[in-house]
């Protein structure tokens, strides 16, 4: 399957040249040059909107570029569609799945090729990936039972079945948590060099890519800022010439948080928060006794979970993914209704999965997956914006067009949302930028819970640094907030209150100043508090 | 793309489709002994060029675009009724039910008589969208289940002179049919430059209006949109599946039996000469489905696409006359038809990838 060229380490894999791409009035791309060698991995960082994923979609064919050129191994191409990059031995993991839940991970990984099904030699395969690159993973389980960390590696393992020698990752691990993802990244790259296949990584943790790839690419609006080796390369300097200020890092704050030096004077903008908070003593969300079962009566997902909510205090809920996290947020969200026990908000009983029910009663969602339950996208930006409360812009049961503009307007001024105008189909936003949408949306409709499930998914660098004071000042407000997240080190540095879920129970509650990443870890494995 | 652009694509589909369609019809035509030219003629003559034509068209029209009307609401919330057919005879029973058994004389009767006939199509609807909400039934099998249904509760209406059948007086010695409308329960036909048409077609190009609009702009068109296009957000949104897809069903419904009752009051020779007769619905239903896909499920859109249907179907009444045999001008109006629904079958599909790559593929 691999392409023509030899593996002459000179030649480059792929040479972009000029790449243009215009979105209306929008450059997506202006003038990009890229060049990747066989056996090296090429990370690309940049805001949200900066144009990445544009970029990788001219090399996988499913953008075609105004201007430019492309090199494959030496040799001028045209890719008009995924088909064609794949006959050229391009392979890309997206961030979003496309996998079937009903079928096992190994019909999955063969879903998709020409002539007959050679059912134990997919098997076979999936088998030797697994094994070959530490993707560890039962070819026969259903996917729909697996976690996203679990669903990454099969979309992973489907991309190199086709043996590419050029691999592209566009955000493979915003749904891992970091130890996948370094663990992920440090066989990838062993192999990699060890079999000369040239790989791109875009990226928004800077640890990762400083930790995975041979050279960085930095881009802002579309064009090329800044390429420099890794070795040249340190986070504080990468952020920087990414968003072109200064940034506090989370794995700097977290890690400040942890030490003695947050008791001293000047600490910055986190040291203030617990003079200022009044968390009060009456919860305003109080989850009794909940216990959710699978479809079929299955496994519990959540097994009689008990949680008080105050106002403006952060709960954390820490936890390896898939351990009830997504069924908390579904029933936070009126999505599915409980088995037994009961929700309450501000003291009255919550009719759990009647419609909008939760959000009647005043509980905000960021959910975890924002294609899921979190915007419609092929409506417009100010219809995501204004879901869940349309009335607010309406008279008589007529929406007011003005009213509409300009509330949204304000929302994608204040949220920094970058699109072409309130009417934009919510689609053509970028991954982050669509997460803003549901950010905007939420935070602006002034809840009085506020469940955040990986608030900070997709976000860059600034924008994380933003979304970070936000909740916290929304605490501040007086909201309650259920911070549910994958990243300890997001959990440490907001929360004041933290526990930890597995098997869909509570095991154990720390407070802030009890936690830290070995405490949490010892928990998050299963051992009881 | 830029608006030129799409335009002018779909200038060229259509064009293509349409050139693709006539000469295989021609070949067709040829090969059986007959002449095509008259056959294009015949077409055009028949449909607008004609004297009192055009009238005829719009009449057809009118049913048709209220069809496509109920289609495109229902197709928003995210279901799929394929029913009108049903829908509308059931429509139109019940406008024959309260005509000759409730109603009395007098235009007020007019109107109720085809609130009854929507009144019909939304309990036939409806049935449906108890299975489907109730029971999880697809409705797109109920919906086409219930048109048989719907045929064989008629017929079995036009049998009892208690439901549907007329008196031995004015039935003759016919079986199966209603009493005719008497004259002042009719829709009025005025004349217009020598074409007659029912004023129905005023009334269903107002819905369309309204259709449009209550969809683009009001807050319940927002939230039935949202359910159609992502449930889980709309639920969490508060937007009660159940409630408005039923809802949404229902309408469907009503605009296809008020299609029914306006066929029936409305005259023209097509539709039973405005007597309840079997076969009365004549395929208005299942066109009208095929207006809602080639308009792709919009209500403006839906005005030009039930006129063209409508001038296919008077067309193709002349096609019979230039001594082409009938079942070759099926054939003709057949791949016309197809030639209709190519091109939005086209775009659909590959708008329908890219949207995909672009949700999916998109981080
Ligand atoms: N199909 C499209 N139609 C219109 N605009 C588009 C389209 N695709 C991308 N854009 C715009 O192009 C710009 C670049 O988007 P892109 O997805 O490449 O950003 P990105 O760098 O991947 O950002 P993120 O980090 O948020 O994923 C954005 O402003 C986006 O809104
Ligand atoms: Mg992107």
């Amino acid at each position: 399957m691999t392409g023509t060229g030899g593996s002459d380490p000179s030649v480059p894999a792929v040479q972009l040249t000029g790449i243009t791409k215009r979105f209306g009035g929008i450059v997506a791309c202006d003038q990009v040059d890229l060049t990747l060698y066989r056996g090296l991995v090429h990370g690309i960082l940049g805001e949200n909107g900066a144009g990445k994923s544009t970029l990788m979609k001219v090399l996988i064919g499913l953008v075609l570029p105004d201007e430019g050129s492309i090199l494959i191994d030496g040799q001028p191409r045209t890719i008009h569609d995924p088909l064609a990059a794949a006959a050229l031995g391009i392979g890309m993991v997206h961030q979003h799945f496309s996998l079937v839940d009903q079928l096992s991970v190994w019909e999955n990984v063969a879903l998709g090729e020409a002539g007959k099904l050679d059912s134990s030699g997919v098997r076979r395969r999936v088998a030797a990936i697994s094994e070959q690159y530490g993707l560890d993973i039962d070819p026969e389980a259903q996917v729909g039972t697996l976690t996203a960390g679990l669903r990454q590696r099969v979309e992973i393992i489907k991309c190199l079945r086709r043996d590419p020698h050029i691999l592209v990752f566009d955000e493979p691990t915003s749904v891992l948590t970091p130890e996948e993802s370094e663990q992920l990244f440090s066989t990838l790259r062993e192999v990699v060099a060890a079999e000369n296949r040239a790989v791109v990584l875009v990226s928004h943790k800077l640890d990762e890519v400083l930790h995975a790839t041979d050279e960085i690419t930095i881009m802002r609006q579309g064009r090329v800022v800044d390429r420099r080796p890794t070795t040249d390369a340190d986070a504080r300097s990468l952020a920087r010439a990414m968003v072109g200020r200064e940034v506090s890092l989370r794995s700097e704050r977290a890690a400040f948080g942890l030490t003695e030096i947050e008791e001293a004077a000047d600490v910055g903008p986190e040291d203030g928060q617990a003079a200022e908070t009044v968390i009060s003593d009456e919860p305003v969300l109080r989850i009794e006794g909940v216990t959710v079962r699978g479809r079929r009566g299955g496994a519990r997902l959540l097994d009689d979970i008990s949680l008080d909510l105050r106002a403006g205090e952060i709960v954390g809920v820490a936890g390896v993914e898939g351990n009830g996290q997504r069924t908390l947020g579904d029933l936070l969200s009126s999505l599915v209704p409980l088995d037994s026990g009961q929700v309450v908000v501000n003291d009255s009983v919550v009719r759990t999965g009647a419609p909008g029910a939760m959000a009647k009663a005043g509980i905000g969602v960021i959910p975890e997956d924002r294609h899921d339950s979190g915007v419609v996208l092929d409506m417009t930006v100010a219809e995501n914006l204004l879901m869940v409360d349309p009335h607010r812009v309406a008279r008589h049961g007529v929406m007011d067009k003005g009213q509409v503009t300009e509330a949204a307007q304000q929302m994608i001024e204040e949220f920094d949302i970058g699109c072409s105008g309130p009417d934009a189909p919510l689609w053509s936003l970028s991954g982050g930028n669509q997460q803003r949408v549901v950010l905007a949306r939420e935070l602006a409709a002034d809840p009085d819970v506020l469940v955040a499930a990986q608030p900070t998914r997709g976000l860059d660098v600034g924008a994380i640094e933003y979304m970070t004071d936000r909740l916290r000042q929304t605490a501040v407000d007086g909201v309650a907030v259920l911070l549910i997240s994958s990243e300890l080190e997001e959990i440490l540095e907001l929360s004041d209150r933290i526990v930890v879920m597995s098997r869909g129970r509570i095991v154990g509650e720390l407070s802030h100043d009890d936690a830290n990443l070995e405490t949490l870890g010892l928990l998050m494995g299963g051992s009881e508090a | 793309m830029t608006r030129g652009a799409r335009a002018a694509e779909w200038v060229v589909l259509y064009a293509l489709s349409i050139v693709v369609a006539l000469a295989i019809s021609s070949v067709i035509v040829k090969a059986t002994g007959g002449d095509w030219w008259p056959v294009v003629e015949a077409l055009v003559d028949g449909s607008i060029k004609a004297p009192g034509r055009w009238g005829e068209t719009l009449g057809i029209a009118a049913p048709l675009l209220l069809v496509a009307l109920g289609t495109v609401i229902s197709a928003k919330a995210g279901l799929i009724n394929i029913g009108q057919e049903g829908q509308l005879l059931m429509g139109a029973a019940f406008a024959v039910f309260f005509s000759f058994r409730i109603g009395g004389p007098g235009p007020l009767n007019v109107v109720l008589l085809l609130l009854f006939g929507a009144l019909g199509g939304a309990v036939w609807a409806s049935v449906a969208g108890l299975l489907r909400f109730w029971r999880g039934v697809p409705e797109v099998l109920s919906t086409l289940l219930l048109v048989f249904v719907a045929v064989q509760a008629v017929g079995y209406g036009l049998k009892w002179q208690w439901l549907l059948l007329a008196d031995e007086a004015s039935r003759g010695n016919r079986n199966l049919v209603s009493e005719q409308l008497a004259k002042d329960n009719r829709i009025p036909r005025p004349d217009i430059f020598g074409n007659e048409f029912p004023i129905t077609v005023y009334v269903a190009l107002a819905l369309a209006l309204a259709v449009a609009y209550v969809l683009a702009r009001t807050v319940w068109g927002f939230r039935l949109r949202m359910l159609g296009h992502n449930p889980r957000a709309a639920q969490r949104s508060g937007v009660s599946s159940t409630v408005y897809g039923a809802t949404a069903l229902a309408i469907g419904g009503a605009f296809a039996g008020l299609a029914g009752a306006a066929m029936f009051a409305g005259g023209g020779f097509s539709f039973g000469n405005y007597r309840l007769v079997p076969g009365f619905s004549d395929f208005i239903g299942w066109t009208g489905l095929l207006v809602a896909l080639m308009a792709r499920e919009r209500a403006l859109p839906a005005v030009v696409a039930a006129f063209v249907f409508a001038m296919l179907r008077t067309g193709a009444g002349f096609v019979n006359s230039t001594g082409v045999e009938s079942r070759i001008t099926d054939v003709v109006q057949g791949l016309l038809v197809l030639a209709l629904l190519v091109p939005p079958a086209v775009v659909f599909l590959r708008d329908r990838r890219r949207a995909r790559a672009a949700a999916t593929e998109r981080v």
